[in-house]
């Protein structure tokens, strides 16, 4: 309960930051709706038998793009507010960090999600979005974005420095996140097929979710030593340096 | 134990020559796949390699954020450099294999897509100690752990979607004499590998010495 109690309240501050600046919905929706934007004068003209092979594949990788997009700044304001190491230094279990974190993101991907699909159903009509399951759909896009997030917020977390490392995200992101893209494309693709075993596909995909948040709620203390120090100096400066002090 | 890896590269030098020998000139040429097969001798024991030393560097990773050891971290940076360099030689050896075996270099199935994905997360823990912040050590080993977490659950991932891979038991009916030259080969490339890894780990845990004794100088000038 306590743990509850303390994510509840780091999460409706970060909610309440947003509710004033909306920065992070108006960002990210806007970046959906240039790569919806982009998807329809790249791929307009797609066969009516091959939209419903394509558009798993452009939901998830928009999805993944907006995480990278969104993972960033949720710990960027922080760093800018220098309000990092104080949430560290207070009397927080550091798993209701990460939750909250986790939750916040996960928020900002499904309003993203809700953006994306339909407009993807109004420009492949023949993907057969409008056709498909909505509760199926709604827990497959549920999924898909927490096992993102879980992954995301570890390591954003732990790149969330003062130095701007966090351009490594994306390098660390994409490979870690890719056993949620890959479950997630197929089974939407499974999903737009008609397929009967959608249900034991999701299954198995909170199964997953469940392992990757189970790893990454157990390395988060362990990532997060160190984060609020200043950068160590390059190995290659300090022999450089050692050379001219002699 | 400080000449062990010594030892076990001069015993891979000299089975090396013998073993390339064995592969061209002793080994019957496989009926289906013709001289093409040649490579699966280098290609095989390269990603048992590959897949030995992601696991040790998993391992390792985890020890070291378990106790903060520092034997530990720089065994996981040699074994993950050895992932690196054992990867490439996979993913090299394996479309030649398979654009003379399949006609197609890739074809994205299981074991492909698995042992590429595998490369790329050591890529990236290899990338962030170089290049990530203060705590990069402990944000890579974060990454080992859950690059070893993810492999299988992209290798099922990758294998409910489709599949034409050599499975397990066509490796498994092959003629004794090519067992034979198969384990000659790892008998080859495996202590080869392990000497690299024990000498690169010997290396690193010497940098980490330099580096706590530039930082003591630095404390003691400081203070003086």
């Amino acid at each position: 309960m306590h743990l509850l109690r303390q994510t509840w309240l780091l999460t409706r501050n970060d909610l309440r930051q947003e509710l004033r600046q909306l920065e992070l919905v108006v960002t990210a929706g806007f970046f959906t709706l240039v790569v919806l934007i982009m998807f329809a004068l790249a791929f307009s003209t797609l066969d009516d038998e091959v939209q419903p092979r394509a558009v798993p594949g452009m939901i998830w990788l928009c999805l993944a793009f907006v995480g990278a997009l969104t993972l960033t700044r949720v710990f960027d304001r922080e760093r800018e507010a220098s309000t990092f190491a104080a949430l560290l230094a207070a009397p927080v279990d550091r798993l209701a960090i990460y939750l909250s974190k986790l939750l916040v993101t996960l928020g900002v991907l499904l309003i993203c999600a809700a953006l994306l699909i339909p407009g993807l159903a109004l420009i492949f009509p023949a993907a057969g979005i409008t056709r498909a399951p909505m509760l199926a759909l709604g827990v497959l896009t549920l999924l898909g974005c927490l096992g993102y997030a879980a992954v995301g917020t570890l390591f954003a977390a732990g790149l969330a420095t003062s130095s701007g490392k966090n351009v490594l995200l994306s390098v660390v992101l994409y490979p870690l996140t890719t056993p949620v893209l890959l479950f997630a494309l197929v089974a939407t693709a499974r999903l737009l097929e008609g397929h009967a075993e959608t249900w034991s596909a999701l299954a198995q995909f909170a199964a997953l979710d469940a392992i990757l948040l189970g790893v990454a709620a157990w390395l988060f203390e362990s990532v997060l030593v160190g984060v609020g120090q200043a950068p160590a100096p390059h190995p290659t400066a300090r022999s450089t340096a050692e050379r001219t002090s002699r | 134990m400080k000449y062990v890896p010594y030892v076990l590269l001069a015993i891979a030098a000299l089975l090396f020559p013998y073993a390339v020998s064995q592969v061209f000139l002793h080994t019957p040429i496989e009926a289906e796949m013709g001289t093409a097969q040649k490579i699966f001798y280098f290609h095989v024991p390269l990603a048992w390699t590959t897949m030995v030393f992601g696991v040790v560097c998993g391992i390792a990773a985890g020890i070291q954020l378990r106790i903060r050891s520092e034997r530990a971290e720089a065994i996981a940076v040699a074994a993950g450099e050895m992932v690196v360099l054992c990867g490439a030689g996979v993913l090299i050896t394996g479309p030649i294999w398979g654009d003379a075996t399949w006609g197609t270099p890739w074809t994205g199935d299981a074991r492909q897509t698995s042992t590429a994905l595998l490369w790329l997360v050591f890529v990236a823990y290899l990338l962030v100690r170089r290049y990530g912040p203060a705590n990069s050590d402990r944000l890579a080993a974060a990454l080992a752990i859950f690059g070893a977490v993810d492999v299988p659950i992209i290798y099922y991932a990758v294998k409910i979607w489709k599949t034409i891979h050599p499975q397990t038991t066509v490796v498994g009916s092959l003629p004794g004499s090519m067992w034979a030259t198969l384990w000659l080969c790892v008998a080859a490339i495996l202590p080869t590998c392990i000497a690299l890894v024990w000498i690169r780990a010997d290396q690193e845990r010497s940098a980490m010495a330099l580096d706590r004794a530039w930082i003591e100088r630095d404390a003691a000038a400081a203070t003086a």
